[in-house]
């Protein structure tokens, strides 16, 4: 006897990215809500633990970005031990930030959102997928691939392990680089750097073509915030935090990472598990900010590397004052960092000082609470831990990345919703619209490692009485 | 003939870490030049670089089903652990289908001929958690026949796990 075995799909999303329209008497867009099911419980969960442990049990938040997580708590790490990393173990650190940085972004833009570029929105969703990107232009998924495994390859070197690295420890580095290792990557990032402007070159030819729909698609005034350097570049791993208001006016300048809390509060909505972030002075929801590519590139004053450097002077000059407002330049964002990124590796790899093997500082110092900021491939994100005096946890709070988005994702749905629904009139594509508008922020939405089903977005359209009008999904 | 056992799971998500509780179980049994056995929390394109080059790919993963079994086990191929995704809002997580699929078409020589996936019936896979449910946990010692069975540990495996 045979039976039907039905898989549904293991996330956190619950198998959907839900979104819900709420209209209102005239039947236009009263509001639209992008929710998520996050776990829950993963702040309980590390208390009583050791903060040696936290790099490693927080990497396994995500698998998609596990390196940050690993990178943010090893830093808090530091400074619970109140120790300066030797030269070598922070360039190391870099060294696996930066490669996490072109593999999620490479594996961001090539297969995730380059088949709404190269397709266009309308097209058929079973068409504008990896696997329609393969059939009709396998070169640019292979270059994707390519990619991706530069920055893994690197990750697996330092980390051992390719997806949940244990790289990074308070105090310093597991292991050091080996002088064939490094040569390795030397001998293959100027390959890497190329596909990086080739990229690049593909997304401005996207961008001449729909120049209209680029600068309108989800185009909104928020907040920005990122970490700069002491030069006001671009900064991944260190840094002080700039914030930014929508006319390119800096409110906040030189905030050291560890005084987060004196320029952003959550708030907690019922509807959503995932919190929202604001900047305290303004409240909320108008302290709303975007973080990621197009939050960073929107605080700096530059890139820290020549030929992204280049491109980010381009890049400023699509905003009034250098502050660039559409949802869909994240993408050009994303590709002026993995340049960024790799000419950073390029330059970390040339140091002979990477490969010493002093990488590691002990300290009997236990200070009872440690910080650790760092930018994530998808923006800012905060480790907060509190420890007793021997070093158990007793408290953590994190923010990440995603988080920071949240207010701007539902604001984006609700920008694409409004223009897409007049007067109870539902006009076809807002469907697919609003995935890519969500799309733009690569929002990581489910940390449960994997998936062994699908995920479609369901867009729930409610009339005022609160009863569902119509049901749309992918 | 190259074999990889890949456990999937994240351990600290309660019933999840399944598959990879099995793989470490049998890493310390598996003693074979020619078969690896690795656990992973990755899916999608980092899972499809860990499958390359390859003959013969056994997955062990946690899945839900309709009918709710807990602790049931299912032998599937690849086709049957869920359909191709398509188009979807964080498309990160592929599933093992998808995953497959693209790996055939873009490095078709490399790909596993075949390809045998262990699911296990699950509960809780949304809380953070490093305990499995009992069901779950229970399941572990027939899992671990049913794949050494398949890798030709068959009888000795029998032997041992008969209660």
């Amino acid at each position: 006897m045979t039976r039907k075995i039905v898989i549904e799909p293991i996330t956190r999303v619950e198998g959907h990215g839900k979104v819900t329209i709420h209209l209102d008497d005239k039947g236009n867009v009263d509001q639209a809500r992008f929710h998520i099911t996050q776990v829950r419980g993963f702040e309980k969960f590390c208390e009583g633990r050791l903060f040696w442990e936290m790099p490693v049990i927080t990497a396994r938040i995500c698998g998609i970005c596990p390196v940050s997580h690993h990178l943010a708590s090893a830093k808090a790490g530091d400074v619970i031990l109140g120790v300066k990393l030797t030269p070598a173990a922070e360039r190391l650190r870099r060294l696996i930030h930066m490669a996490q940085i072109v593999q999620s972004h490479a594996l961001h833009f090539f297969h995730l959102a380059s088949p709404d570029l190269l397709f266009g929105m309308d097209a058929d969703p079973a068409k504008r997928n990896i696997m329609g990107l393969i059939a009709e232009k396998p070169e640019i998924a292979i270059k994707g691939v390519k990619l991706r495994a530069f920055g893994q390859k690197i990750i697996e070197t330092l980390g051992d392990k390719r997806v949940h690295p244990n790289a990074a420890i308070p105090g310093g580095m597991n292991k050091a680089l080996s002088p064939d290792k490094r040569d390795e990557i030397l001998s293959q990032v100027d390959d890497i750097i190329a596909d990086c402007q080739f990229a690049i070159d593909l997304v401005k030819e996207y961008y001449a073509q729909h120049s209209e729909e680029a600068a309108s698609f989800a185009s909104f005034g928020t907040g920005y915030l990122g970490l700069v350097d002491n030069e006001g570049n671009v900064e991944y791993y260190d840094g002080k935090l700039r914030l930014k208001d929508s006319r390119g006016i800096t409110l906040e300048d030189n905030v050291a990472p560890e005084n987060y809390l004196s320029i952003i509060e959550e708030r907690v909505e019922d509807w959503s598990y995932l919190k929202f972030p604001y900047y305290k002075k303004l409240g909320y929801p108008v302290g709303m900010y975007r973080v990621g590519p197009l939050g960073r590139l929107n605080v700096a004053d530059g890139c820290d590397t020549p030929l992204a450097n280049k491109e980010f002077g381009n890049f400023k000059k699509l905003g009034n004052n250098g502050v660039v407002q559409g949802s869909l330049y994240y993408h050009y964002a994303r590709l002026i960092e993995a340049l960024n990124a790799a000419e950073k590796i390029k330059l970390l790899v040339q140091d002979e000082i990477i490969c010493s093997q002093e990488i590691w500082v002990n300290s009997s110092t236990i200070n009872e609470e440690g910080i650790g900021v760092i930018e994530a491939p998808r923006g800012t994100l905060f480790h907060h831990y509190w420890v007793d005096t021997s070093g158990k946890i007793r408290k953590v709070n994190l923010i990440v990345a995603t988080g920071n988005n949240n207010l701007a994702m539902n604001r984006s749905a609700y920008e694409v919703a409004k223009e897409f629904i007049k007067d109870g009139k539902v006009t076809e594509g807002i469907l697919n619209r609003v995935e890519v508008a969500i799309r733009c922020y690569d929002p990581c939405l489910s940390c449960s490692t994997h998936a062994l089903g699908h995920m479609p977005l369901e867009i729930t359209i409610y009339d005022p009485d609160g009863n569902i009008r119509q049901v749309l999904r992918s | 003939m190259r074999t990889l056992v890949l456990g999937i799971g994240n351990p600290i998500l309660g019933d999840d870490g399944i598959g990879f509780h099995i793989a470490q179980e049998l890493a310390k049994e598996i003693k074979d030049k020619n078969i690896d056995v690795k656990d992973t929390s990755a899916d999608g394109l980092n899972l499809l670089e860990l499958i390359v080059g390859y003959d013969k790919l056994i997955v062990i993963d946690a899945i839900m089903t309709e009918d709710e079994k807990v602790g049931e086990i299912y032998r599937l191929k690849p086709e049957g652990a869920g359909k191709p995704a398509r188009s979807t809002v964080s498309p990160h997580h592929l599933n093992l289908a998808t995953t497959i699929e693209i790996g055939k078409k873009l490095f078709a020589e490399q790909m596993p001929e075949e390809i045998i996936v262990f699911g296990i019936g699950t509960q809780q896979v949304a809380t953070v958690t490093e305990e499995m449910t009992a069901k779950v946990k229970e399941a572990i010692p027939r899992v671990i026949s049913l794949v050494l069975a398949e890798l030709g540990y068959g009888k000795l495996a029998k032997a041992s796990r008969v209660s």
